[in-house]
């Protein structure tokens, strides 16, 4: 089993007491808690975070990770038999050693089952102990296509599972998913009765399944509205004209008026990502002027004669004394 | 082992108390004053109150916050209420961003 420091981890001494490592604990939560900070790195922290803070604030599983004695974190280690011994096996247990051999059991997983055997233990003369099994939460990503479209994800989970003997395990299985169509970038999807299956006559956890939608070459995505840019010539944005534009449905044709502005927006009603139930979104086309990068002789020409020939001032209002007489509308 | 396919559950489903409550880890009493506050906004009388669903993933939120940060109920209001408000934002900045031309 590799050893984990756990006060590093919070940044307190070993004699620190309860309240300081709350505090620790509080001020790197303000920090990584996943309500607050949204990178994966964070996420990742905050996880190794509240490992500690769930073993070093319950003095049982902190007297016993001190006597587990000092080790460098990462170094393979096995807990001493007196170990074993008086925080394992004493009470009502079974007599089985704590899985510590067991090289998919970590350090996180034998504090928990602990706690776990500590509240068995202690309601052993009630009928029975009952907890619920814990929820299971995963992330997955899918492309936009797929997301409009409906579609199956495979999630090969490894988590923990508790018997009813208060043996664990670490289990992998993979499950597959049905994500209905019209889901949204950072959605969470609910699975009753998914999660981990429950003590005694407690009832499953929960799956809940994150989704995150994959960048889009072309389209981006909010909430079930699709953004395109569209470049336009100078003609096309004067002249007007009709204009091909991609969809999630094929392409379609756009229909640009004459003296179209750049950052102006045409909405294609219905063509972005279809709801659950019924309906779309939108998909807005940003109209954007380019320019060509360069020119032959006889456009430079062309336009030079255009400009010669050109009355438009469109910075007419920017000149000294005529602030508002015209708009730049 | 037999390949099953999990389905999602129904959105449209509303959820009762006591589901609610076994699901987020929030106690009876938080629920009644987050639903007095406002946060959360069940239907029909209090003997009979069911909720959205979405209010599932509010309530997992809350119990996260109080238990992470000790937050009381008002706590959990306010949080909820600013990061709801958040998020908001970061979609309308989303928006406005779709908007510009790319770099």
């Amino acid at each position: 089993m590799k050893f984990k420091d756990y006060y590093s981890t919070l940044g307190v001494e070993r004699e620190a007491s309860n309240d300081e490592i709350k505090k620790a604990f509080r001020k790197l939560a303000r920090q990584y808690h996943p309500d607050v900070a949204k990178d994966q790195e964070s996420d990742h922290k905050f996880k190794e975070i509240n490992e500690a803070y769930q073993t070093l604030s319950d003095q049982e599983k902190r007297e016993a990770y001190d006597q587990l004695g000092r080790h460098s974190p990462g170094e393979d280690f096995r807990p001493s038999p007196e170990w074993d011994s008086r925080f394992w096996q004493d009470g009502a247990s079974q007599g089985a050693s704590a899985p510590t051999g067991d090289p998919t059991i970590d350090l996180a997983d034998l504090f928990e089952q602990m706690g776990f055997r500590s509240a068995h233990q202690g309601r052993s003369g009630e009928a029975a102990f009952s907890r619920r099994g814990q929820d299971y939460e995963v992330a997955t990503t899918i492309s936009l296509e797929d997301a409009a479209r409906g579609s199956e994800v495979a999630l090969d989970l490894d988590v923990p599972e508790i018997g009813l003997d208060g043996t664990m395990h670490r289990v992998s299985k993979t499950v597959r998913l049905r994500v209905p169509k019209g889901v949204i970038d950072g959605e969470r999807l609910r699975v009753a009765g998914r999660g981990a299956a429950g003590i005694g006559k407690g009832p499953a956890g929960d799956l809940y399944l994150a989704i995150r939608l994959q960048p889009h070459r072309l389209f981006k995505a909010v909430g079930h509205d699709l953004y395109l840019e569209v470049p336009i010539t100078p003609s096309e944005a004067v002249l007007g004209g009709d204009i091909e534009v991609p969809s999630l449905d094929g392409r379609l044709t756009l229909n640009v008026k004459p003296g179209t502005r750049g950052g102006q927006t045409l909405r294609l009603a219905g063509k972005g990502l279809p709801k659950r139930k019924q309906g779309s979104g939108n998909l807005y086309c940003v109209l954007q002027i380019a320019t060509p990068p360069s020119l032959s002789d006889r456009e430079r020409e062309l336009y030079q004669e255009l400009a010669k020939l050109s009355t438009f001032q469109p910075r007419l209002h920017l000149q000294d004394g005529q602030q508002g007489d015209q708009s730049n509308g | 082992m037999a390949e099953e396919i999990l389905l999602i559950t129904d959105d449209d489903q509303p959820i009762g108390l006591d589901e609610l409550l076994d699901a987020s880890g929030l106690v009876h009493d938080d629920v009644i004053e987050l639903v007095a506050i406002g946060v959360f906004q069940p239907l029909g009388t209090a003997s009979t109150w069911t909720f959205q669903a979405r209010t599932l993933h509010q309530a997992r939120r809350a119990a996260r916050l109080r238990d992470d940060f000790g937050l009381n109920a008002p706590g959990m209001a306010l949080a909820l209420t600013y990061l709801e408000r958040m998020e908001v934002l970061e979609g309308r900045l989303r928006e406005l961003e779709s908007l510009l031309p790319r770099p």
